[in-house]
């Protein structure tokens, strides 16, 4: 089964004596191909509705399934093989690796996946290419400027062909200026046909997408499209 | 993943905190460079003990003395003294002499390939050496039998062979030094040297005659005056040629002279005349310490004031005991040195000589205590490089804590872009494999460059010592060992510090500011 299926997931964290329901019994269906904004306050568990469907985090109850692959049940390696594959993170504040180039930087994941050393340099030439970056392949991140960050950022999280993106916040360190250009190349990509989870304050952003979900106290709300 | 990739990330990380890195690892050299040079020191020592007695055949020699309590010599030149006593004044211990008749039996027994048998001067015969005009006191001369069963450490030359029937001899290095060939043993080879005799000297090289000129009263406590019916007889010089120089710089450090035992006996085994005809002078004409003028004696025999005072004729011609009862009659050898076919037969060949009820003791126990010493010091020496390498080691954990700290947003990032706990795990304990890899071969490096600058020191130092012909370079098994030490030492350290990243809750981590 195609897309993304939560069904009655709670993430349950403790703080100390104290048990908080960062996501109580969410039930949600994204379809491939989807453009979904997910918003809401701070601390309401957008950010872990995110982590729970790109394997990063793991539901304390209830299942989650990506491309009919049930990832409650997926071993640290297997779930490791699907972040790689299947996921591609986008973080607002680009996290690329000071110390490598934009190449080296979007070979990373190449490299976790094993794949030959003369393959993924072409492999990262190209996203790197698609981004619009090819000209700065050499250059460190701190020679780069916001947007080209999060441009090579994006061309990482296209290494591995992931049929997913999840960014969160995106745009959010970037001006408007260049927000709008990230916003777009990410368009872009949905239109290619890979789903897209924006996790998002920002309503510009927002209003692109296909689908809005308000996460709100550990539920889920489908919100009215602008 | 490959492992080049892995080697690829843990050394990026290595060169984004050098100066932490190369401290760490600077830590690890101090450890390792000491190790590496401790242990070549003594290791070089040791293979050089082994080899000299594996060289010399001392491996396969059992020494055989009167008495048990023998401190094993591999010249045999103390011969049959052990830390300045004789052995058979040795308290309880019993004795057995080492006859001729003895060395026959102990050469009959299984495993024995040859026996030689030293024996030491007790009586005077050569007081000096003379090379080119000068004059050095002889102390001590031994003979042995050239069967090759002995084998003395040598500087230069050879050892007496079976064909040594003539003037060959062996001089310790003390003589070499003052005749002046210090440092340059291998030229003395081939020189002839005088060996000059008491006067008295009835031995080889002179023609005994039927008239004795007149004794010699010594002074009171005069040295080199023996007295004795032929101590008028003029002192003679026996030429020498030398052989070899004897490596005595092992403590045993008292000018020697060693012949071959046929030779040997030609000198010692001196002819004493078989009666005497004196005449007789009054003593108070005699001056001590000349011959007493000749004159017409009024007395006979030595008591009282007077004492005959030649010319003595020699009646009934002169004696000369044989070799075997000259040896016997002297107490015997003073030590055997057998030889064993084989390693694995000395303790049995020795024994089997025990049984005689003589004292045995063996190279090889020599060879293994000197080892047991040698790897003692070792251990110690290692153990301090080892206690160095330990603190270094906290060091390389206290970096590798460091690391997981600085970089838990970085090891976030890897596990979302898909890198497995096993994959974390690995990058880290590299790392800190690494840096003991980097440190112990730096430390190796520096270690040898150590040892190369400092063996001509050594050498020099070393020259007049037993160390001499000592290798001191560091052997590929060390700086393997070490190398491979220090890797281990940094992937143990390591080891927490990486599980640690590599539990990390990939959420927390990529919170982490």
């Amino acid at each position: 089964m195609d897309g993304i299926q939560l069904s009655r997931v709670t993430r349950t964290y403790t703080l100390g004596s104290e048990a908080l329901n960062a996501l109580n019994n969410v039930d949600l269906n994204i379809a491939n191909g989807d453009f979904v904004a997910i918003t809401g306050p701070s601390g309401s568990g957008k950010s872990t509705l995110a982590n729970i469907i790109g394997g990063l985090d793991k539901p304390t109850s209830g299942t989650v399934t990506v491309n009919g692959q049930d990832l409650s049940h997926l071993k640290d390696a297997e779930l490791s093989g699907f972040r790689n594959k299947t996921i591609g993170f986008v973080f607002q504040s680009f996290n690329l690796k000071g110390d490598s180039t934009a190449l080296e930087n979007v070979m990373l994941p190449l490299i976790f996946a094993g794949i030959s050393p003369k393959e993924r340099k072409a492999r990262a030439r190209e996203c790197l290419d698609r981004v619009g970056m090819s000209d700065r392949m050499g250059h460190l991140p701190n020679q780069l400027s916001g947007g080209q960050r999060q441009r090579v950022a994006i061309a990482r999280a296209l290494a591995n062909k992931p049929s997913l993106i999840l960014a969160d916040e995106p745009t959010g360190n970037l001006d408007s200026a260049k927000g709008a250009e990230v916003m777009q190349m990410l368009l872009d990509l949905n239109r290619d046909g890979i789903t897209l989870l924006v996790i998002t304050h920002d309503h510009d952003v927002a209003k692109h997408a296909n689908r809005m979900i308000e996460v709100r106290d550990g539920l889920v709300h489908e919100a009215v499209a602008f | 993943m490959r492992f080049p990739d892995y080697l690829s990330l843990s050394l990026r990380s290595l060169r984004r905190s050098r100066v932490r890195s190369l401290l760490t690892i600077f830590a690890i050299v101090i450890g390792a460079t000491g190790i590496t040079v401790m242990l070549t020191f003594v290791t070089s020592v040791k293979n050089l003990t082994v080899a000299s007695f594996v060289k010399t055949g001392q491996i396969r020699q059992i020494q055989v003395s009167q008495s048990t309590d023998m401190r094993y010599d591999p010249t045999g030149a103390s011969g049959g003294y052990s830390n300045g006593l004789k052995s058979n004044n040795a308290g309880s211990a019993t004795t057995t002499p080492l006859t001729p008749a003895l060395e026959a039996k102990i050469a009959a027994l299984p495993h024995v390939t040859a026996v030689a048998g030293m024996f030491r001067s007790r009586m005077p015969a050569i007081s000096n050496v003379n090379y080119n005009g000068k004059d050095w006191v002889v102390q001590a001369v031994v003979g042995y039998q050239p069967t090759g069963a002995i084998h003395p450490l040598l500087l230069a030359g050879r050892d007496l062979i079976a064909a040594d029937t003539g003037d060959q001899i062996l001089i310790s290095k003390s003589y070499a030094d003052v005749m002046g060939f210090a440092g340059k043993y291998d030229t003395i080879i081939g020189t002839k040297i005088n060996l000059h005799t008491n006067q008295g000297y009835t031995g080889a090289g002179v023609s005994l005659p039927t008239q004795l000129p007149p004794m010699i009263r010594c002074k009171q406590n005069q040295q080199n005056c023996f007295g004795g019916p032929t101590s008028g007889m003029p002192a003679t010089n026996i030429p020498a040629t030398i052989v070899g120089v004897l490596d005595n710089s092992d403590g045993n450090d008292q000018p020697l002279l060693m012949l071959p035992l046929n030779s040997f006996l030609a000198i010692y085994n001196q002819a004493q005349p078989m009666r005497v005809n004196y005449s007789f002078q009054q003593q108070q004409n005699c001056k001590p310490g000349t011959p007493c003028p000749p004159g017409n004696g009024n007395g006979g025999g030595d008591g009282g004031n007077q004492m005959p005072s030649g010319p003595g004729v020699v009646e009934g011609g002169w004696n000369r005991p044989t070799a075997t009862a000259f040896i016997t009659n002297s107490g015997g050898f003073d030590s055997f040195m057998a030889q064993a076919d084989d390693i694995s037969n000395v303790a049995e060949v020795a024994s089997a000589i025990s049984k005689f009820g003589v004292g045995t003791t063996t190279g090889l126990k020599a060879l293994n205590d000197q080892k047991a010493q040698a790897n003692i010091i070792g251990l110690v020496l290692g153990g301090l490089g080892l206690i160095a390498l330990l603190i270094a080691s906290l060091g390389v954990m206290n970096t590798m804590i460091m690391s997981v700290l600085q970089r838990t947003r970085e090891i976030g990032v890897m596990r979302a872009l898909g890198a497995r706990r096993r994959t974390i795990r690995r990058i880290f304990t590299i790392e800190a494999t690494a840096i003991g890899f980097f440190g112990g071969l730096i430390g190796v490096s520096l270690g040898s460059i150590f040892v190369l600058v400092a063996k001509p020191v050594i050498t020099k130092m070393a020259k007049s010592g037993s160390l001499t012909g000592a290798t001191f370079t560091v052997p590929p098994w060390l700086m393997l060992t070490v190398i491979a030490g220090t890797s281990a030492i940094g992937f143990l350290s390591g080891f927490l510090p990486a599980r640690r990243a590599a539990n990390l809750d990939p959420v927390e981590a990529l919170r982490y500011e």
